[in-house]
């Protein structure tokens, strides 16, 4: 994955407003307005959340089919499988190179 | 569930033999992988600057040298904390890496924890216009109870 996005994924999750909407939006897609209302946020500070998620790539917007002046979010599963890859190709790196140490520690014991 | 990544591993050798090797000796025995590259030149020959404050630095095939982070604990024998950024990191992203060195029997326990997301630098977040009493320990926080609801299964090894 590149750092960058990476990097701007940990950044999107830094914040307890938009860490909030991930998990109400790993229930269901919810409307703008729903969030704003469950998590007490004035529309202008929700809107400014949803799109600092939206640029991350976390969350995706929506017009509601019935109504299109409404928009529903839903998240992403892309950003988070990528985190996951970074961990597991960090998780592999640290393992691998234990195994050296160990090697290493065999070899050269006094 | 954590938001880390977490490895340990028992090595033959005292804790002061063990952190030595790990420190002094790790151009002898880092293992450059093609897939996990430190910089786009490969990993290079890798060498800690001693004591807090020192450097780790890889030394590159083409005479440059890259520094990959910086030692803010050096505790021999026992503990070991580095800073982690790999070349394709941008410039405020780092990630830290915990090395605990603990007796057992008579050899070593030597666990490493990676921790990614959880040591955002405060310059990062300030430059993304957090609020100040966002700590980076509820950003911890938070990891560890909510990835695993998102099923995010990292595999923990552990050979003790």
């Amino acid at each position: 994955m590149s750092a960058s996005n990476l990097d701007r994924t940990l950044a999107a999750l830094a914040d307890p407003y938009r860490r909030r909407v991930i998990d109400l939006l790993r229930e269901r897609p919810h409307r703008a307005g729903e969030l704003g209302q469950a998590i007490r946020l004035s529309f202008p500070a929700m809107s400014r959340h949803l799109r600092t998620l939206r640029t991350s790539g976390l969350v995706e917007e929506d017009r509601d089919e019935f109504d299109s002046r409404v928009r529903i979010y839903r998240l992403r599963p892309e950003p988070i499988t990528a985190l996951k890859s970074w961990l597991a190709e960090t998780d592999a790196l640290w393992a691998r190179q234990l195994a050296a140490l160990k090697a290493h520690l065999q070899k050269t014991r006094r | 569930m954590t938001s880390k990544v977490f490895i340990a591993l028992r090595v033959p050798a005292d804790p002061t033999r063990a952190f030595e090797a790990f420190t002094r000796e790790i151009s002898s025995w880092w293992r450059p992988d093609d897939l996990f590259q430190i910089t786009p030149q490969g990993d290079g020959e890798l060498a800690f600057e001693p004591g807090a404050g020192g450097r780790l630095v890889t030394h590159l095939n083409n005479g440059e040298t890259f520094e990959i982070g910086r030692v803010s604990v050096w505790e021999p024998g026992k503990r070991l904390v580095f800073g982690w950024r790999q070349a394709s990191f941008s410039p405020e992203h780092s990630t830290e890496v915990e090395v605990r060195f603990e007796p057992v029997g008579n050899g070593t326990r030597v666990s490493i924890e990676h921790r990614g997301w959880d040591a955002i630098p405060e310059r990062h977040v300030a430059r993304h216009g957090f609020p100040e009493h966002v700590t980076l320990q509820r950003v911890a926080d938070w990891w560890r109870s909510s990835l695993s609801a998102l099923r995010f299964d990292m595999k923990h090894r552990e050979s003790l």
